[in-house]
């Protein structure tokens, strides 16, 4: 499927400073790498970042096919060692200053997914920098590596964490197609396609511009390192597919009970064809239409008879679905640039095999920080602002023992043992700066005091 | 009860209970120290009513979070609320719209110098601010901008600015602390239908 829009007008954005990760889209097939690094020297870190401020895209020409792009971001721990003068750093939101394993209890990251539990280098507080190359084909992903690890030589107080590539068609490890609904920024000159709804104000996505509320959203001090950037959310989950198929297996006698089910859960076949749109079977076609895949709303559904309210997609972005709590869903949208690692796991194998395999979900926006909270709590936590009480979000909560998911029906249906199909392996949040912001944060001498 | 039944009533609680309500509250009497170990020693009881954190500030029961705050008015602040309230007697239905408000009121202090507001709602203390602000802004800003120092509920610091003059609570009670608004509107819908069912069956 074509993922990449067309300009429809002239972008009114900084292209040229803005990261390319904030507009370019995840190719089809795509590959790629996540670095995690650590600053033990602040000179080292700041030459690092004067090293590689060459080598971070922009978004300029966000709308072309290009082979490779390489993004980079900053946590607060990475701030610190880089000497950011105290000034700046108390400018930063204070989520973003106390972590993603502080704000654990926010996040509702308890139980399996407690920050006790995470894999290292994640909670470590050493998690200072995040690179991130993508690629729409092996050898340029492996020359943008190559370029970006020559930048690494001759600084050994930059520690490499961790290494994680990644690399999928564009269908996750549970066979379904994903990444391909994302908000539409004004300014961009995106083209919004069929289904996008209206776009949303450029300030939402990137500091410095109005956002929904008429007003630039409170951003870091000084403008140099605060206008253009964003910030990142990184969650490393562990997919347990097998128990995602033995779960369809108990519940559906055959293939087309267990794809209903199963698309039940999503809201969206494994082509990516909505259920508000096929509501009956899979529709490959639809799936592979990038002006059909997301035409679709659910005033014409609110009791959930084709999209449950308790779907997955549905939970993520209720588009036009009367919720029973005032929520503004425009403030809401995230950019995401989430990668799957791992193969797919086939339908009919039940029985986990112990090799890993998952989603890196990212999600990028102004409000990023405040809004993955936000949905951990209130729409993948709790089902209460669609009135279903204590249910969750069928793909991605942490379940109790007791949990089931309702297929809205006459009589609905109601499927017990329902398990957390993906579980926290670690995350951490990140600031992603400006090109300019980079040179300002490698710069020790300058404006540094 | 005698006090020499009561005494050997609250004997029969575990030492540690026991102990933990000598030290606290030494001066009680015995009756009060007996009815406080029958509260403590129900852990099912305790633990269904338990008091965690509304996130930011205040407490929470359950589902349900508490927010008092002491706002410094403006000159004519008052005078301007209580026109307000009076166009609409005192009444605020529209409020029903949020969703995860149980209830909030507005007291005048001190010689109309001060505001007291205070309010029971679902939910963590920061979620909904956000959408107030792109939502029902407007009525944000009319009924607090008789605040002093009101920053305006897009700004930056509107957050902040609550947390300085909101005064958590020490003790918090609900009596249906998984009951959230939306629940009690689903459970009152369902009843109705219940009842209309009752009254077709027969």
């Amino acid at each position: 499927m074509d993922l990449f829009r067309r300009l429809r007008r002239p972008p009114t954005l900084d292209l040229d400073d803005i990261q390319a990760a904030v507009l370019r889209a995840r190719p089809e097939p795509y590959f790629g790498t996540h670095a995690l690094l650590e600053i033990t020297d602040q000179d080292a870190g700041r030459e690092l970042l004067h090293r590689l401020a060459s080598r971070v895209s922009s978004a300029a020409h966000w709308d072309e096919p290009r082979p490779s792009w390489l993004a980079l971001a900053i946590s607060y721990q990475g701030l610190v060692a880089l000497g950011v003068p105290e000034a700046s750093l108390t400018s930063f939101a204070a989520n973003f200053r106390a972590g993603m394993a502080g704000r654990a209890d926010r996040l509702r990251d308890t139980g399996v997914n407690a920050p006790d539990k995470w894999e290292q280098p994640f909670g470590s507080k050493r998690v200072h920098v995040a690179v991130s190359v993508y690629a729409d084909n092996e050898r340029d992903w492996r020359a943008e590596m190559a370029g970006y690890e020559q930048q690494l030589h001759g600084l050994p107080a930059v520690r490499l964490l961790s290494h994680q590539d990644f690399g999928a068609t564009g269908w996750n490890v549970f066979g379904y197609r994903d990444g391909f609904s994302q908000p539409v920024v004004e300014g961009s000159g995106a083209e919004p396609l069929p289904g996008d709804g209206r776009p949303i104000k450029a300030g939402e996505f990137v500091l410095g511009y109005p956002s929904e509320t008429g007003h630039p959203l409170p951003m870091p001090a000084p403008d140099d390192l605060g206008r253009n950037g964003t910030y990142v959310v990184f969650r490393k989950y562990h997919s347990h597919v097998a128990a995602f198929n033995r779960y369809l297996h108990d519940n559906g006698r055959t293939e087309d009970e267990r794809e209903l089910l199963a698309a039940k859960l999503v809201g969206r076949w494994r082509s990516g064809a909505p259920l508000a749109l096929a509501p009956e079977r899979d529709d490959p076609k639809l799936g592979e239409d990038p002006d059909r895949i997301n035409d679709f709303g659910y005033a014409d559904d609110p009791r959930g008879l084709k999209t449950p309210l308790g779907s997955h997609i549905r939970r993520m972005n209720p588009r036009d679905t009367k919720l029973e709590v005032l929520t503004d869903v425009n403030i809401r949208r995230i950019v995401r640039r989430s990668t799957s690692y791992g193969d797919a796991l086939p339908t009919s194998v039940l029985k986990d095999d112990g090799r890993p395999r998952g989603l890196d979900f990212i999600a990028l926006g102004a409000r990023a920080i405040d809004n993955v909270e936000f949905l951990q709590s209130e729409w993948v936590n709790s089902g209460n602002f669609v009135g279903l009480g204590k249910e969750k979000d069928p793909m991605i909560s942490l379940q109790d023992s007791s949990a089931y998911f309702t297929v809205p029906g006459t009589p609905p249906r109601r499927v017990h043992g329902i398990q957390s199909f993906n579980t926290l392996l670690g995350g951490e949040y990140f600031f992603m700066p400006s090109l300019t912001a980079i040179t300002w944060l490698a710069d020790p001498g300058g404006r540094h005091p | 009860m005698s006090e020499q039944v009561l005494q050997e009533k609250f004997q029969g609680f575990p030492a540690g209970i026991r102990e933990k309500i000598d030290n606290a509250v030494t001066d009680a009497k015995i009756a009060l120290k007996v009815r406080l170990a029958e509260m403590l020693v129900d852990k099912r009881e305790m633990a269904l009513h338990a008091v965690t954190t509304a996130g930011r500030i205040g407490a929470k029961s359950g589902e349900v979070s508490e927010l008092t705050a002491i706002l410094p008015l403006k000159q004519n602040g008052a005078v301007r609320l209580r026109k307000f309230f009076k166009l609409v007697g005192g009444n605020l239905a529209g409020a029903g719209q949020v969703g995860t408000l149980h209830n909030m009121r507005f007291v005048f202090l001190d010689n109309d110098t001060k505001l007291l507001f205070a309010t029971a709602y679902d939910g963590d203390w920061d979620h909904y601010i956000d959408d107030f602000a792109t939502k029902i802004p407007e009525m944000m800003d009319y009924l607090f901008s008789n605040v002093e120092g009101w920053p305006g509920i897009a700004a930056p610091g509107v957050k902040d600015f609550i947390t300085q003059y909101q005064l958590p609570a020490e003790a918090w009670f609900v009596s249906h602390p998984t009951m959230t608004v939306t629940e009690a509107n689903r459970l009152q819908r369902q009843d109705a239908a219940v009842q209309r069912f009752l009254t077709d069956l027969n």
